[in-house]
């Protein structure tokens, strides 16, 4: 089967579960992406994502135990299955072989 | 974080985010997010934080799961293969099923529900002030036996009820057998006095027994006595309600007291039941005391008759025996009776304003009309569903299910449909009620009974779901046909293959859309003709000047002032009080002012053309002041204007309106021709000409005749008082200056004269907007009839328009595919919606007297703006057609 296609967001949203590993739920995802883009993320774009990978099945999801600091609230932990790796290294050789040879362009200060 | 300060936030979430577990993650990291922003920024900024996150985050989750929205996988009802119980469990079952189904597809069924709902609350809330208005407006017991009873002249289209004379009246009451109780009614506008403010009151005078005959007996005191009909003995009054709590405070002990009413004492010796204010709006009843000479007169038509039918007489009967009674009075008075035929009508159609029936006729015909847009909608939205369902039926019917069965549960779930729709459209209809009582001004309600009927009960609830079902029925039999014609074998060879639908299941849905569009087009046009005509008559060319105009009308009682010198007298002294008040710039004075509710008409004979008395057209007829012309801004066209030197005993004048100089003299100078009012009347000379003006919005003939009040001194005086600066800051000091000369003398209504002319038109200003709001209700259901027609068509093509792309199809070649049929319906619909509409326009120019007049123009701009919206509706699913994948499309299947 072919690798599955991810978009831009979707590219950030898998780096960040992977970065955050078993800690990686909506609200230091969100974190993530802003503090390493530089780009602010609407929650609700985020939530959508999330569903939307889940749904592709790069991504898997357990509920955690609910806390008091959530108001009683169960978190949603997010991992990346399989799948949803095959398709990042998909998508990140592509941007790489895409981007080789201009590295002299793309890596100016 | 305190829970309190989330909920709203929370409850849309909840409402939006289906899936438990996402919901309870979101809910949690907003609440965690929340106190950290809390400790960061003060509570205060949270709560709104909060809900603003959650709004944006709801919006954006709701928009995806719509987009991405898969059909929902179907279950086949089993229903056919349990054993069969007695018919009701079938019925139940299938009303379980067919609310799963509904509840299966909730966009489309919540479309289907709103529109029909929408196309409901029209109708019965036009239904209800129909009903309250025109057809039942009095419901007091018994009133299908009354009757109205007149006399008309042949000729005549207008038939006033109140056009019988004493002595007619009289041999009526004796000679005829099919009528077994008689009232007779006279106009009384009675000034009330001896109170702090005097204040004219509606009022009739009645005959003896009047109370009874309308099954309306006093709740308080009793009726008249027949002796009270006698000279003499005639000072006693019946009030009304509303008068009763207004001024007299609902005095438990009123009957027995004496008020003043023209000056006199009457004694009140009853109170009117609640509501009840026949006719037209009475507040004070006495009884009608004649004189035997008064009884004797065959000249004076000043009565109006109501009887009670006999039992077991029909109406039939008795116009016929009233007929030949009138008959022979015709042929034994001669000399009075000529012109008298008899008028014998049904209560309700005799006292009914004849103008309501035919502008709220107007209104029902439109919501009937919107109603079958509606329908249409449905109908469409209900065959896109039967395409989606075909497998389903296939596999029901190969499983053994009757197509009978099938048939009924189709049926079955338009009713749970309708069912949703008729509970909707309740809260529309009251809502509507609430807006059509507020926006009739209370100086009309007076003429409009049945007004207090205007509600939403158990009969109209009755009416509105009977129309919501017979509607879906109706509609939801196509669907149900398409559904039992299913083929099993074809479909379920082509299940999953969802191919291009049958060309006759298109041709119907295109057939609907087009009836959609030129229906619409044709509501909207008349919508706008009436938005047009309604503007034209309040803001439109009246001839006078209606801003910063204060009138005060005022009745001045015949006891008082039956010698015209102190009428006059009157006149001149409360002009002259109102003159020295700072901001005011002229008072003019007339018998009748423009837009006021009565009219004067007169025969009209110029000299030098003979014209028979039959044949004589009328004008209309005012007395007035020279500073009135002044005061209204009527300019004079040619001529003089009325000077001191026309009086009393000098040469009659008159000043002719331009209409009238022309009609009688063409081109000739007017000045000096003479004419007169009757053929033994004497010559009145033309003096000037004015301006023509319009009287009131109905009625736009321009004739007048207006001769100076110094050879003519009215009864009904209205002051024309041009202000400067806001009119009604005035009105105290009016009320002083009339007060200043007769004290026991009311101001019957004080009020601007723009304020007139508003209120004068309410009745059709109403009628229009509320045209429009159906107008443009029937437009956006056309709008969304096509464009859901087009997106359906789009995404049952989407394979094809795959294909096509792969095959290399431009996208403006797909478009156009796409397309080529919204155009057809576009151009069929608007061709035929044109010639509805001209139709509508003509009938419309018919029923409104001529106030509306058919605008190619408007017609056209019409046309442009519907055809561009369908078009666009129909763009839009092409176009996102063209964005499909093609991969993608053909993967699909």
């Amino acid at each position: 089967m072919a690798p599955i296609y991810l978009g831009e967001f979707e590219y950030a949203v898998l780096l960040s579960v992977l970065h955050l590993d078993e800690g990686a739920y909506a609200v230091p995802i969100r974190e993530v992406i802003e503090q390493r883009t530089g780009r602010p993320v609407a929650r609700g774009a985020l939530y959508t994502g999330l569903d939307r990978l889940e749904s592709k099945g790069c991504l898997k999801s357990r509920m955690g135990d609910p806390s008091d600091e959530r108001g009683g609230k169960a978190r949603r932990y997010y991992s990346v299955t399989a799948a949803g790796l095959k398709a990042l290294r998909a998508t990140h050789e592509a941007f790489s072989s895409l981007t080789k040879g201009l590295e002299s362009i793309l890596e100016q200060p | 974080m305190s829970p309190s300060s989330s909920t709203a936030g929370e409850r849309i979430l909840t409402l939006v985010v289906r899936d438990a577990e996402l919901r309870e993650s979101m809910l949690g990291d907003l609440r965690e997010e929340g106190a950290r922003l809390a400790r960061r920024a003060g509570a205060g900024k949270v709560a709104r934080w909060h809900l603003r996150q959650s709004l944006s985050i709801a919006v954006r989750y709701g928009v995806m799961r719509i987009l991405r929205r898969k059909p929902p996988v179907r279950w086949i009802t089993t229903a056919d293969l349990e054993p069969q119980g007695p018919w009701w469990t079938g019925m139940l079952r299938d009303t379980r099923y067919a609310w799963r189904a509904t509840l299966q597809r909730p966009m489309l069924s919540a479309a289907v529900v709103f529109t029909l709902a929408l196309a409901l609350a029209a109708n019965s809330t036009t239904f209800s002030l129909m009903d309250a208005l025109v057809l039942r407006p009095y419901r007091f017991p018994g009133v299908d036996r009354l009757i109205v009873a007149t006399t008309i002249a042949p000729e005549s289209t207008f038939v006033d009820r109140i056009n019988v004379t004493a002595a007619d009246f009289r041999e009526w009451r004796e000679q005829s057998k099919t009528v077994k109780g008689w009232a007779m009614y006279q106009w009384w506008d009675a000034n009330l006095s001896g109170v702090d403010v005097p204040e004219q009151v509606p009022g009739f005078f009645v005959s003896p027994g009047y109370f009874a005959l309308l099954s309306a007996p006093p709740v308080m005191g009793r009726e008249f006595f027949e002796s009270e009909g006698q000279r003499g003995q005639h000072h006693r009054v019946v009030i009304g309600q509303g008068l009763w709590t207004r001024r007299f405070a609902s005095d438990p002990n009123i009957v027995g007291k004496s008020i003043r009413l023209d000056g006199e004492p009457y004694e009140v010796v009853g109170v009117a039941p609640p509501g009840f204010n026949t006719p037209d709006g009475a507040e004070v009843w006495a009884p009608i005391a004649l004189t035997d000479e008064q009884w004797a007169n065959r000249r004076a038509e000043n009565y109006g008759v109501m009887g009670r039918l006999a039992d077991g007489v029909s109406l039939e009967q008795a116009r016929a025996e009233l007929t030949a009674i009138v008959d022979t009075q015709r042929n034994d008075h001669a000399d009075t009776n000529l012109k008298r035929y008899a008028r014998v009508m049904s209560f309700t159609k005799g006292m009914a304003d004849p103008g309501a029936g035919s502008f709220i006729s107007v209104w029902q015909a439109a919501a009937l009309l919107l109603l079958l847009i509606a329908c249409a909608n449905v109908a469409n939205l209900l065959m896109a569903r039967g395409a989606e369902r075909a497998s389903e039926y296939s596999i029901r019917l190969a499983l053994g299910s009757s197509r009978a069965r099938l048939f009924g549960q189709t049926l079955i779930e338009g009713l749970v449909l309708s069912m949703g729709a008729v509970l909707l459209s309740m809260p529309l209809i009251v809502a509507g009620l609430a807006v059509s009582k507020a926006s009739i001004p209370a100086s009309v309600l007076r003429f409009i009974p049945g007004w207090a009927f205007i509600r939403l009960d158990l009969e109209l609830f009755a009416v509105t779901a009977a129309l919501g079902t017979l509607a879906m029925i109706i509609f939801s039999v196509l669907p149900a046909i398409q559904a039992t014609k299913a083929q099993v074998a074809d479909t379920l060879r082509q299940s999953g293959r969802s191919l291009t639908p049958g060309r006759n299941r298109q041709w119907a849905r295109s057939a609907l859309a087009t009836t959609q569009m030129a229906l619409a087009l044709a509501l909207v046009f008349a919508s706008a003709l009436a938005i047009t005509a309604a503007h034209e008559t309040v803001n439109g060319r009246l001839g006078f000047d209606k801003n910063n105009v204060l009138v005060a009308q005022l009745n001045l009682p015949e006891r008082n002032y039956s010698d015209a010198d102190t009428r006059r007298r009157l006149i001149t002294e409360v002009s002259d009080a109102m003159r020295v008040i700072p901001a005011v710039a002229d008072v003019g004075v007339v018998s009748i002012i423009p837009a006021a509710f009565n009219n004067w008409t007169r025969r009209f004979f110029p000299e030098g053309q003979d014209i028979p008395e039959l044949e004589a057209r009328t004008a209309q007829f005012r007395m007035a002041t020279p500073e009135y012309f002044a005061a209204m801004k009527i300019p004079l066209m040619r001529g003089r204007m009325f000077d001191d030197s026309d009086r009393p005993e000098s040469t009659p004048v008159a000043i002719l309106s331009t209409t009238l100089v022309h009609r009688y003299w063409g081109d000739e100078d007017p000045l000096g021709k003479r004419f007169r009012f009757a053929l033994d009347g004497p010559w009145i000379t033309v003096v000037g000409v004015s301006g023509d003006i319009v009287h009131n919005w109905f009625d736009r003939r321009g004739d007048m005749v207006y001769v100076p009040i110094t050879q003519q001194a009215p009864y009904s005086v209205a002051f024309a008082v041009r202000t400067v600066g806001d009119p009604h800051a005035l009105a105290g000091d009016l009320r002083r200056a009339v007060a200043a000369v007769d004290a026991d003398q009311p101001i019957a209504a004080l009020e601007s004269l723009d304020k007139m002319v508003e209120e004068r038109a309410a009745g059709f200003v109403f009628i229009s907007r509320a045209l429009g709001v159906v107008g443009l209700i029937a437009l956006v259901l056309a709008v969304i009839g096509i464009y859901s027609l087009m997106a359906f068509l789009t995404t049952q093509r989407t394979q094809e328009i795959g294909v096509r792309m792969a095959l290399g199809a431009g996208r403006w070649q797909v478009v156009r595919a796409t397309t080529s049929r919204a155009i057809g319906i576009t151009i069929v619909g608007t061709v035929v919606g044109s010639a509805l509409a001209i139709g509508v326009g003509r009938a419309m120019e018919s029923i409104l007297y001529g106030m509306v007049t058919t605008s190619f123009v408007q017609l056209g701009a019409l046309v442009a703006v519907l055809g561009s919206v369908a078009l666009l509706a129909a763009y839009v699913p092409a176009r996102r057609a063209t964005q499909v994948d093609p991969m993608a499309a053909l993967r699909e299947s």
